[in-house]
């Protein structure tokens, strides 16, 4: 029975695992071989053998280096886990570092570099319980796999990822030259009987019932000829009922501590019944790895663990929790602690541990992790000292903060600041507020950061001068940019620069010398500007203010899609979003996202550009992200004449509504514009730009109020003089000259906006520019247009454009010549080529020459080569 | 999932041979698609094979593009489309 299929694993036979285990064969091949590091996805539902799959892998590699760590499935799991249990293998710089709680970037420089010194294979288990940090590794490490020779592999239930499970939105960010995905699929029928066959049972019964997952079929097996079980719980429970009473009650001991209960834990904890530790091995129940023993499978673990009564689950729960807070070695998990204090209902443990447990999560730059340990402690915080409360609520409201959780943010720091009011600590309070009004801020709710802000700076100055006066000032002028206010942004900011001095606070600094010196670049002091921005930056590194880093790189991309500077754009994304990620700053990572994705819809890069914001938009939970990723999206819709683009730019405007500030509603209106005129609404353009317009005149920013105006004006709408200056490309335009324009934007590097500016001349030749430039770019709504425009004008014989798939192809060539160069890349002859692709070898031959000339190449063997 | 229309020209018409051969290439072209969750329900080919009319189911327009763009295909427009029966009309 279970021996049997025991047996055969120890024989090296997996069922129907034979593909799988070539693909990673292959990949560890191409490691070895290419000296460069895969990343390979094993997913799969619970029980169809994934760990089974990887474990035999491992074994068919005697001598090999191999690494392996699994996820908890604690509800709030240890920070680093799976990367802990690598580390205690690899011991030295690498295990100092993950003891030591170092944050995900210099975790992953420590164990690339301990791969590079000793190469390995890395299995990572269960990734669809990962924390934070670890998933913020997996991350980074899958961009570096270019310059470490390691293959890295990873197990995950797919079939329990919703759409927003951080997993999957990493897997979408994964590159796909490094990365092979594999699928493990149940047993089929032939490979049930084959396993039931000496154990005499009915194999045809046996799969009805199991559907042949691969773990329920053991069970049953194990459990013996009885009838067979009709679910996974039972036949584990059937199994369980087989060994004696008190090995029984060993086994819930176990069950009660997951993920796995070290030896001298549950020598303490099941005193009496710890000799019966053997036959719980034996039933093939547990399974020992040196120091610990834990249930074969999760999925046994919980089914036992269902059946332990409360009171016993109570009693279990309370002992682990004192044999955990005193290790014989090491210091106590304080995950772990916090996971049974709450099992324990021991409200005084929760507020001792479930707090401290939240600090190290957050040091660790696993932010998740870190709200859900505060917010465990905030359910037991009954009856606690109000001050303590307070600073309990302002952690949990940070950390949500952190991971784009405004809602939850802003209750925490609200009750927070209705303690210090209660207290009449106005210093305190006018802080909250000052927080609040940050919250508020980025949660898209910009009236009520006005309200707060105001709040703030009225309490702090009936105060002496504090710092906390000067943070109130640095968000006063924080908020009075993102307005476009440039009057308020210095004047604010100046008190904070000054206040900021002279009590030596660098925070402070950083976070003013970040919103002047964007606001200077902004009005055109380029160079003073970004000199501000870098020294905030640089500061901020300096002193850790992670935060704070995250702001000025997102700054900086701002202002240069704003200003159209794409030079050095693509390294300083990366930079920002490589810190953030080694940070778990998820906010800014996905702020950073979405302007790269603007960027690359400027200059051209529709497909590149949908795919970049799609990163965000998959992230459901997010709100104020998600404007611009939906703005791009339904942008480049509305260009390619693409169906679907108001539903994305009507919720696109709620949000900017319900924000109400001129940096969304000014994009938000222009994209409108844009995607009205585009079907020919012209009459739409003036109320999809008229407060967006008014308000950009009156705050006098000369960026919306150059692109609105020049929407308005290829709507037809006479504006008159503008009554400021506005950038070149537009005022070129607005004055008549679209030759000039188009030549501005293309020195820009703005394809598309070149076009759109020739496509309002009368001259033919430059309609035909523009035609082509917006065929090229596969804007086709814009090319329509263009060609009606010049048929009005008697031109003949415009072209059709070049297709979709040309496009798509670096070397041009069209659908046909690809199919040609592949055959001619197999060694087959013209004659052969025409046969298999019903064509005449003369067309053969003209493909063929065409091909040549592409790839400027000289022979049919180089031009095969430009396929490898 | 929303549905699709998706034309597309052929400049040298849409050979597909009616044999294994031509399975084979039907079946790539499923399996890429299922890659993002797009699904080729069926197309009307013009008699001069020169114009096709593809029925999707997609999650996005985007979808359509990339997996166009893997496999290869040409891409008109795409219109998102819904079914009217004349004999269910009220």
């Amino acid at each position: 029975m279970a021996r049997a299929l025991v047996d055969a694993h120890k024989k090296g036979v997996l069922l129907e695992r034979s593909e799988q285990l070539a693909v990673l064969a292959e990949q560890l091949e191409a490691v070895t071989t290419q000296k460069a590091g895969r990343l390979v996805l094993v997913g799969g539902e619970a029980g169809v053998g994934k760990t089974a799959l990887v474990r035999h892998f491992a074994d068919s590699q005697p001598g090999a280096r191999v690494l392996i760590g699994a996820c908890d499935p604690l509800f709030t799991p240890r920070p680093l886990g799976p990367l802990l249990d690598v580390a205690q293998a690899t011991q030295g710089e690498f295990l100092d570092l993950v003891l030591a709680g170092r944050r995900p970037h210099e975790i992953t420089a420590a164990l690339t570099k301990e791969l590079r010194r000793r190469p390995a294979t890395v299995i990572l288990e269960d990734l669809q319980w990962a924390d934070e940090a670890t998933l913020d590794v997996l991350r980074l490490l899958g961009h570096r796999l270019d310059d470490v020779a390691a293959l890295v592999v990873v197990t995950y239930r797919d079939d329990e990822l919703d759409r927003s499970h951080p997993l999957r939105l990493l897997l979408g960010e994964l590159r796909t030259e490094t990365t092979v995905r594999v699928k493990l699929s149940r047993l089929s029928a032939a490979a049930v009987n084959e396993l039931a066959r000496p154990s005499g049972m009915d194999g045809e019964e046996l799969y009805r019932q199991t559907g042949g997952n691969p773990f329920f079929v053991t069970e049953v097996l194990a459990a013996g000829p009885a009838d067979i079980p009709h679910s996974v719980r039972d036949a584990v429970l059937a199994r369980a009922g087989r060994v004696s009473p008190e090995a029984r009650t060993l086994l819930d001991a176990v069950a009660t501590v997951p993920p796995r209960a070290e030896l001298w834990m549950l020598e303490s904890l099941a005193p009496n019944e710890f000799g019966r530790l053997d036959e719980c091995i034996a039933s093939g129940m547990l399974l020992a790895d040196g120091s610990g023993v834990a249930f074969r499978h999760e999925l046994a673990r919980i089914a036992v663990a269902e059946t332990v009564s409360p009171d016993r689950a109570l009693a279990l729960n309370r002992r682990a929790l004192v044999i955990l807070s005193q290790p014989p070695r090491g210091a106590a998990d304080l995950a772990r602690l916090a996971h049974h204090a709450e099992a324990a209902h021991d409200a005084g443990a929760v507020l001792r541990f479930a707090p401290a447990a939240g600090a190290r999560a957050s040091a660790l730059g696993a932010h998740r992790e870190a709200a859900a340990q505060y917010a465990r402690a905030l359910a037991y915080s009954e009856g606690m000292p109000a001050k303590k409360l307070a600073e309990l609520l302002q952690h949990h409201s940070h950390e949500c903060f952190l991971i784009d959780r405004f809602d939850p943010a802003i209750a925490s720091e609200k009750r927070a600041l209705g303690i210090y009011r209660e207290a009449a600590d106005r210093t305190k309070e006018g802080d909250s507020l000052q927080r609040l009004s940050h919250l508020q801020r980025c949660g898209g709710r910009s009236r009520e950061a006005d309200e707060s802000i105001h709040a703030a700076i009225d309490i702090l100055e009936t105060q002496p001068e504090s710092r906390e006066l000067c943070l109130a000032y640095a968000g006063m002028a924080m908020v009075c940019m993102n307005a476009d206010d440039t009057d308020g942004t210095f004047k604010y900011g100046a008190m904070a620069m000054s206040l900021a001095e002279r009590f030596g606070d660098t925070e402070s600094l950083v976070h003013v010398l970040n919103t002047v010196g964007t606001m200077e670049m902004l009005t055109g002091d380029l160079r003073v500007g970004r000199e501000k921005l870098e020294r905030s930056l640089e500061l901020a590194m300096e002193g850790e203010f992670d935060e704070h880093v995250g702001r000025a790189y997102l700054n900086l991309a701002d202002v240069m899609v704003k200003l159209r500077i794409y030079e050095g754009f693509d390294e300083m994304i990366e930079r920002g979003l490589d810190y953030c990620t080694g940070r778990g700053l998820d906010l800014w990572r996905l702020y950073l996202h979405d302007s790269r994705a603007e960027a690359q819809m400027q200059q051209g890069h529709f497909t590149e550009a949908v795919q970049t914001a799609d990163l965000v938009l998959r992230n459901q939970e997010t709100y104020l992200p998600r404007f611009l990723a939906l703005v791009v999206v339904g942008r480049v819709r509305a260009r390619r004449g693409d169906p679907e683009v108001w539903r994305l730019l009507d919720e696109a405007r709620s949000i900017a509504i319900a924000d109400n500030e001129l940096q969304l509603l000014g994009v938000v209106s222009a994209a409108r514009a844009e995607a009205a005129w585009l079907e020919g609404r012209l009459e739409a353009v003036r109320d999809e730009t008229e407060d967006a317009f008014a308000r950009a005149l009156r705050l006098k920013a000369r960026n919306y109020t150059g692109e609105l105006a020049v929407w308005r004006r290829r709507a037809g709408i006479e504006d008159g003089d503008l009554p400021i200056e506005v950038p070149a490309q537009w005022a070129a335009e607005l004055e008549g000259d679209h030759v000039r324009a188009g030549r501005i934007w293309t020195e820009l590097g703005c394809p598309y906006d070149a076009a759109l500016a020739l496509s309002g001349s009368d001259e033919e030749a430059s309609l035909r520019d523009s035609l082509a430039e917006l065929q090229r770019l596969g804007a086709r709504a814009a090319a329509a247009l263009v060609a009606r425009r010049l048929r009005e004008l008697g031109a003949r014989g415009l072209p059709r454009g070049p297709r979709e798939s040309t496009r798509e192809n670096a070397f041009l060539l069209t659908q046909r010549e690809t199919e040609v160069l592949e055959l001619i890349a197999k060694g087959l002859r013209d004659a052969d080529i025409a046969e298999r692709l019903f064509l005449s070898e003369k067309t053969v031959n003209h493909h063929v020459s065409s091909i040549l000339r592409k790839l400027e190449v000289s022979t049919r063997t180089q031009a095969a080569a430009q396929l490898r | 999932m929303p549905r699709y229309i998706v034309e597309r020209t052929f400049g040298e018409g849409l050979h597909i041979p009616v044999d294994a051969a031509g399975a084979q290439i039907c079946l790539t072209v499923v399996d890429r698609n299922a890659d993002e969750g797009v699904t080729w329900v069926h197309s009307y080919v013009s008699d001069d094979k020169s114009k096709t009319f593809c029925v999707y189911d997609a999650p996005s327009p985007e979808a359509i593009r990339k997996t166009a763009g893997k496999n290869s295909l040409p891409v008109d427009s795409i219109t998102q489309v819904s079914v009217l029966d004349p004999y269910f009309y009220r």
